[in-house]
């Protein structure tokens, strides 16, 4: 090798090494110590027998900041070395496991692979509970919380300890079963910027015809360039999908439930919160009955109002950045759930007042189907932790599996009150489920949304899978006038047709049983105006 | 009598037979994989698409169920004209102006300014696809991205579009992802076939005075069918199959306007995890690519096989 050779190759190794340390990631020290907290209780240790994957979601997963603001959170990693200290034989991993894809979730869980807890929302494991891919949580709701003091709330029942029974009951599946524990609570509310309000001379809404006139007031409002900057309601396409249809739908359907609820007080602990709520089965039945269709005059409604509401909102629903546009005042509202609250109260650049309403009701002057009773609750169940078949692993059967026995254990140390607070409690984003530690001060509204009635059916993820996609993807192209109100209907039509066949294939639904509460509940119906010409025969 | 030359080992019956095992069991490692990784799951597929099937759950026997949901599934025409659409296009590009590239290529008299072009044109193979679809979305489509903000710059603000999100724009800008569609393995396919034309044609050519234009009519094409019938069939078969661009891009949205078949059958067994429906499309799919290939070989002669036919 001559001389030019091998300059040109230690060149070429000195360029590479300069380059590489040029490009090197700076040593962040809260993100180190970050990872080192979510690290610490994870180390390997000598001894352990059961490693149990836990995957807690983003929400508490130690070392992440929420929202990119404050400090990276540790709660969850302080209980789970506590617990470790107790059980020198556990090893708590903390995983991030992307459970919220479906396509990843479903492989993991036939394979047995899944984290044993993971943090999914319960309607998508109702699609899979005949599968046996999660362990039920009866069994453990009913015993008592050993970490629980004597004498206190969960010392005999697990359930006890529960704040929101109710909300939390109403997690059962379809086939009467809990498959996850209610860690936390959520709700919506509308935030919005006091300063604007002020400045365009508008207040909190009354009704929802009072929330349209201050909507247009703000989008109207013109500055001294002769602009109007001013976006009323920042919305995503999953706002109007998912809370917004709930929310409108039992405006104008809760007052005929007496008539078409077919289940009512079958189940009376469910009962306690989903009271008049129509599901899978009454869902089906209703479609032949000839409800959710060209024939239902309420349901046409229910998205006249969406597209006269939509109006009032930023132009695209998809690729919004709805946080950005509300926190930089483009947008007077912003329509989002209890942890933007956070990010509200730590963002020292926020240079307004802001407060919080929920969803006006509607009166007659919306539609002749309103009347007037308070906007329904779509929140509830926050964090939803489920055991996956990976803790029965051992023996394949829940009864006899000890590792099992170990998720349950840790749980019950999860849930326990001096263990709770750390948790859930560390930052002011999601509301408490247990007794005796209190909601966080700024969450309180939020609090009080809760102890509304519960939506009267759940249209999205609940109902059919495909059916979900079909309604989310036309429901945006209507809304951005893509195709006419009859298209949307006829879309949404035929794919609920398609839903109630395909759910008749998984789990044929009582048709007799059905029929027969129908049936009694002709005199109820006599008296309801408008309804699809079947529901008179 | 043993054999004493090579000639006479392929008389020996013996040998002959042991060579002949050898061959077969030489291509039976192949034809085992094969079976195992190709043609198993297809004929499992084609049993599945008879059959209510979810991952995990219990299959059972529709019959021909799936498919006459499939012909009731709205989407169904509106997603079949959507790939019928976008590979018209993707035909009438991918024909024309590769072609069209390697032909100035192929013009450039110095072999050293020829060989500089074909690295330039060849060079965006090695960006991977998905790093172009995202590019396209995030960075030209985007709401403020180069194409928004050159029309803002133009003083066109009232033309800006959300491109991808509005319905009357969505499949027009997915076809034109890739523009101006010179930068691929088609320039190079086509420049070998251009190349591989004989000198005496070439010269034949300009002496009847053929040139320009017309000799690329009259003479490159024709000769060039060959290159033209492959890329035709791949752009096909990669048109009928293809979702992955749709998948990135738009999701098939909005509504369900850039949805193709091939993406509403990963959707059906991967979200909706209703494989025995998604394997009725995958089996249709394979049907109408059959087709159009058999079709494509029986109409679509190449320079050669007419030739041949003369």
């Amino acid at each position: 090798m001559n001389a030019r050779k091998i300059f040109k190759f230690v060149s070429l190794i000195v360029i590479l090494a300069v380059g590489t340390w040029l490009l090197w990631p700076p040593s962040d020290e809260g993100e180190t110590a970050g990872a080192a907290a979510a690290e610490a209780p994870g180390g390997p240790r000598a001894g352990v027998k059961y490693t149990i994957r836990f995957s807690p979601g983003n929400s508490y997963l130690p070392g992440m900041t929420p929202d990119g603001i404050g400090s990276p959170l540790k709660g969850l990693a302080d209980v789970v070395a506590d617990y470790e200290k107790l059980h020198p034989d556990t090893h708590i991993e903390l995983v991030t496991a992307p459970v919220g894809v479906r396509e990843y979730l479903v492989t993991q869980l036939i394979s047995g692979m899944a984290p044993e807890i993971i943090n999914v929302n319960v309607e998508d494991v109702w699609q899979d509970i005949q599968k046996n891919w999660y362990v039920k949580f009866n069994k453990l709701l009913d015993s008592p919380n050993p970490y629980v003091k004597p004498g206190e709330p969960g010392s005999v029942r697990w359930w006890d300890q529960i704040k929101y029974p109710g909300i939390s009951r109403g997690t059962a599946a379809p086939d009467r079963n809990y498959y996850c524990i209610c860690y936390d609570m959520v709700e919506t509310g509308i935030y919005y910027n006091k300063n604007i309000f002020r400045k365009v001379g508008v207040e909190e809404p009354k009704d929802f015809e009072d929330f349209m006139r201050i909507c247009q007031k703000i989008k109207d409002y013109t500055n001294e360039k002769g602009e109007h900057p001013y976006t009323p309601i920042l919305l995503g396409q999953w706002t109007m999908a998912d809370w917004c249809l709930d929310l409108f739908f039992d405006q104008f359907y809760a007052q005929i439930t007496p008539g078409i609820d077919l289940s009512a007080g079958q189940d009376p602990e469910r009962e306690l919160y989903l009271k008049h709520y129509l599901d899978w089965d009454e869902i089906s039945f209703l479609r032949k009955k000839g409800f959710f269709g060209k024939k239902d005059p309420r349901w046409r409604e229910v998205f006249k109002v969406m597209y006269r509401f939509r109006q009032m909102a930023n132009r695209n629903l998809t690729t919004i950045d709805p946080i950005r546009e509300f926190v930089t005042q483009s947008g007077a509202m912003y329509w989002a759930a209890s942890p933007f609250t956070y990010h509200l109260m730590v963002d020292k650049k926020l240079g307004f007042d802001w407060g919080i309403f929920y969803m006006p009701a509607f009166t007659q002057a919306t539609s002749k189907y309103a009347d007037g009773h308070p906007m329904c609750v779509i929140g509830g169940p926050g964090t939803q932790y489920e055991i996956t078949n990976s803790a029965i692993s051992d023996t394949g059967n829940p009864e006899t599996s000890e590792r099992l026995k170990r998720v349950g254990d840790f749980l019950y140390f999860l849930m326990a009150p001096q263990n709770y607070i750390k948790v859930v409690n560390e930052t002011p984003r999601y509301l408490t489920n247990i007794i005796g530690v209190p909601v966080q001060p700024p969450l309180q509204p939020f609090d009080d949304f809760l102890k509304r009635d519960y939506s009267s059916s759940k249209w999205m993820f609940t109902f059919d899978l495909k059916f979900s996609e079909t309604l989310l993807r036309m429901l945006d192209l209507y809304l951005n006038d893509g195709i006419t109100l009859d298209e949307f209907i006829w879309w949404i039509e035929t794919s609920l047709e398609q839903a109630c066949q395909n759910i008749e294939l998984r789990k044929p639904p009582d048709w007799a049983e059905l029929q027969r509460s129908w049936d009694s509940k002709a005199p109820a119906r006599a008296k309801m105006k408008d309804l699809p010409d079947e529901a008179y025969r | 009598m043993k054999p004493t030359d090579s000639t006479d080992i392929y008389r020996d019956r013996h040998y002959r037979l042991w060579f002949t095992l050898g061959c077969y069991g030489l291509l039976a490692a192949t034809v085992i994989l094969l079976t195992v990784f190709i043609y198993l799951p297809v004929a499992w597929a084609f049993t599945k698409s008879l059959y209510q099937f979810e991952i995990g759950g219990d299959s059972q026997f529709v019959g021909l169920g799936n498919y006459r949901e499939f012909f009731n599934d709205p989407t169904l025409w509106p997603s079949f004209g959507h790939m019928l659409f976008l590979t018209s296009f993707a035909v009438c590009v991918r024909l024309s102006m590769p072609l069209i590239v390697a032909k100035l290529i192929h013009s450039v008299r110095h072999e050293k300014w020829r060989y500089f072009y074909r690295i330039l044109f060849l060079v965006p193979i090695v960006v991977p696809g998905v790093a172009v679809q995202l590019i396209w979305q995030g960075l030209i489509y985007a709401d403020k991205g180069l194409l928004n903000e050159a029309l803002m710059a133009l003083g066109r603000g009232n033309w800006t579009h959300g491109w991808l999100s509005n319905p009357s724009t969505a499949l027009i800008s997915c076809a034109f992802v890739g523009f101006p569609w010179i930068g691929g393995f088609e320039v190079l396919i086509y420049y070998a076939g251009l190349s591989g034309i004989p000198d005496s044609v070439n010269e034949a050519a300009l002496l009847e005075g053929c040139v320009g234009i017309r000799k690329f009519f009259k003479i490159d094409i024709p000769m060039v069918l060959s290159q033209l019938k492959l890329i035709l069939m791949l752009t096909i078969i990669g048109g009928v199959q293809g979702f992955e661009g749709m998948l990135i891009l738009t999701k098939g949205g909005p509504g369900f306007e850039t949805t193709v078949p091939g993406l509403w059958m990963y959707y059906n067994a991967f979200s909706f995890q209703r494989m025995g429906y998604a394997c009725a499309i995958g089996v249709l799919l394979f049907v109408l690519i059959f087709g159009l290939t058999v079709l494509n070989f029986k109409y679509f002669k190449s320079s050669e096989e007419i030739q041949a036919i003369q």
